[in-house]
């Protein structure tokens, strides 16, 4: 593992994109993850922001966030076509080659999972011409989907080449989701990895869950889930997943910090992960005298 | 209650019955107009309202579109000749176009004038759109929106029996699975087993129409080939011919110049032309489809 695998996201940061790009090129990173926000509210228009993310050099780890999609019927279901439509449009325009989607909380949304793997299909069938593939994601809150084995499920029931896996160190330990989990699911069909720790030992409640994902997130190990932060990524490591990392940090504090101290912290929390992992990686010193 | 009829069979859900026309893009259509009447397709009529002409020779119908008043999101025709579109014939266009567009595909926005037939069309690979066209038995799309041209003959024959084979489509590295989704999903194409090729050029991935009227080729940049430019995007017109070296042999007396080195030599199986106006070649390929049958 190495700092090409991690990106920053700039829902950590403050400020006007241009400056956020800087700041995570400055830190070392060549990879962000933008959201839809920093080119819809970009002042000088979508075009310049698509600019500014060319011109900085950084590869796009993903666009983000397609929410409340799927189990739609009727009206509600074309309306959130057609914001698919205009999101993978942004999301061609910017080179980004994944879209992420959130497992729904939608109360309208059906709990037929059947219904889930149509819309999902199609969502798929839509990014093919713009060779974008969809990561789809359990959120801790979703209404039916709230776990990873479930999103796997789906991913895998749906069959779709371009249809993948998005994993959430967040959500996976919101939800106490055992890591073993992971075994069971195709490390190729996980198309990027979200990490993030937080402060408290438990969210019960998918309000408490919401609540703290939004506001009190901090990077791996900063928080009180290092050990299971650094075993879910060492066991990313060894089913085979190569991809990339991006920190997805919603917190409070970081966006009224200087984008370089937050970005030094991002920088340390990777240096912190790839010690983690490698020390983890060697040989147990008691194994050789357990060997017979 | 309306009950609509659509009873094809399980493979072939939408009806398709062949390529209707194969439409190419240029803003200088007299310098292609020239290339395909070497290739054996004639003038035989123009659009009422746009710079766009038909040709034809046997069942082949083929559309050179120099308008450049162009659809949202698409590039204007460039001097460099570009496949930019095929009709797909099916049983029920409308029916087609909606199942489609229920599946995921997108839909394109029509350019009918008044009186002008609205063809429906979904976005295809690149800058390119797929049409779907219904009528084509005993009324003709061309009927309606062109004008024959006076003294040409409506039907001018086919050249060594040639007829619509096939599309190559230029496609990204590992994007194979992506597109075959899209037209085993959308249209009811089926994947030919490996190593099952027609033609000079085995490669890629070979699908087969549910028709069985003609074939889509997808073509993953080749190893070593980081520097070339490969854009996703229909790449080369594939036509079949009972005797490939009669065709080649007509072909070459009106001045068509084809590849003859190794290993793209013209042969029993196939031949490949020369790169003509910067982009376009046609490939050749010793055909079992029937000449006439509409593909």
């Amino acid at each position: 593992m190495n700092i090409d695998q991690f990106g920053m996201d700039t829902i950590t940061l403050a400020g006007p994109l241009e400056a956020k790009l800087r700041a995570v090129r400055d830190a070392g990173f060549t990879q962000i993850m933008l959201q839809a926000r920093d080119i819809a509210g970009h002042p000088d228009g979508e075009a310049a922001a698509v600019d500014a993310v060319k011109k900085s050099g950084l590869r796009v780890t993903g666009f983000q966030v397609l929410r409340d999609f799927e189990g739609l019927s009727g009206h509600l279901h074309a309306y959130k076509i057609d914001i698919a439509r205009a999101m993978l449009t942004m999301c061609h325009a910017l080179g980004s080659k994944v879209l992420l989607v959130c497992s729904t909380t939608s109360t309208h949304a059906t709990e037929d999972t059947d219904a889930y793997i149509r819309d999902l299909r199609k969502l798929a069938m839509l990014a093919v011409p713009f060779g974008i593939r969809i990561a789809f994601e359990a959120l801790s809150w979703g209404r039916h989907v709230n776990e990873m084995p479930q999103a796997w499920d789906l991913v895998m029931r749906a069959q779709r080449s371009n249809l993948g896996l998005a994993v959430d160190s967040y959500h996976m330990l919101a939800t106490r989701t055992p890591v073993e989990a992971l075994d069971d699911v195709d490390p190729s069909m996980i198309l990027f990895v979200q990490l993030a720790d937080f402060m408290w030992q438990e969210v019960r409640s998918p309000d408490e869950r919401m609540n703290t994902a939004r506001h009190f997130r901090v990077f791996p190990g900063e928080g009180v889930h290092s050990a299971e932060i650094t075993e879910l990524v060492r066991r990313l490591d060894a089913i085979g997943y190569r991809g990339d990392y991006s920190f997805e940090v919603f917190n409070d504090d970081y966006v009224q910090l200087p984008l370089a101290t937050v970005a030094a912290r991002a920088r340390q929390s990777v240096r912190f992960l790839v010690g983690q992992v490698r020390r983890r990686s060697l040989p147990v010193r008691g194994r050789r005298v357990a060997a017979p | 209650m309306h009950v609509q009829e659509h009873n094809p069979e399980p493979s072939n859900p939408l009806g398709m019955d062949g390529i209707e026309f194969i439409e190419f893009a240029t803003s200088q259509p007299q310098a292609l107009g020239a290339l395909l009447q070497s290739i054996g397709f004639m003038p035989v009529a123009r659009h009422r309202s746009r710079e766009v002409m038909l040709y034809r020779q046997g069942s082949m119908n083929l559309i050179v579109n120099a308008h450049p008043d162009v659809l949202p999101g698409m590039s204007a025709p460039g001097a460099t000749p570009a496949i930019s579109a095929i009709a797909f014939r099916v049983r029920d266009a409308d029916y087609a176009w909606r199942r489609a567009l229920e599946l995921g595909a997108w839909e394109m926005p029509t350019r009918a004038s008044a009186m002008e037939l609205n063809i429906p069309g979904i976005h295809g690979v690149g800058d390119s759109l797929l049409y779907l066209v219904d009528r084509y038995r005993d009324f003709s799309i061309y009927d309606v929106d062109f004008v024959a041209l006076p003294g040409m003959d409506p039907h001018p024959p086919a050249i060594g029996e040639m007829h619509y084979f096939g599309v190559v489509q230029a496609i990204e590295d590992e994007r194979s699975d992506d597109w075959i989704d899209f037209y085993t999903q959308l249209f009811g194409f089926s994947v030919l087993p490996g190593g099952q090729y027609f033609g000079i050029m085995p490669k890629g991935t070979l699908l087969e129409s549910p028709c069985h009227k003609f074939y889509m080729q997808l073509l993953e940049p080749p190893p070593g080939s980081e520097d070339i430019e490969w854009d996703e995007r229909l790449l080369r017109l594939g036509l079949g011919a009972p005797d490939v070296r009669a065709a080649v042999k007509s072909l070459r007396e009106r001045g068509v110049v084809f590849v003859d080195r190794d290993p793209i030599q013209p042969s029993d199986k196939g031949a490949l032309t020369q790169i003509y106006l910067g982009d376009v070649t046609f490939e050749l390929v010793r055909s079992h489809l029937a000449p006439g049958s509409g593909a």
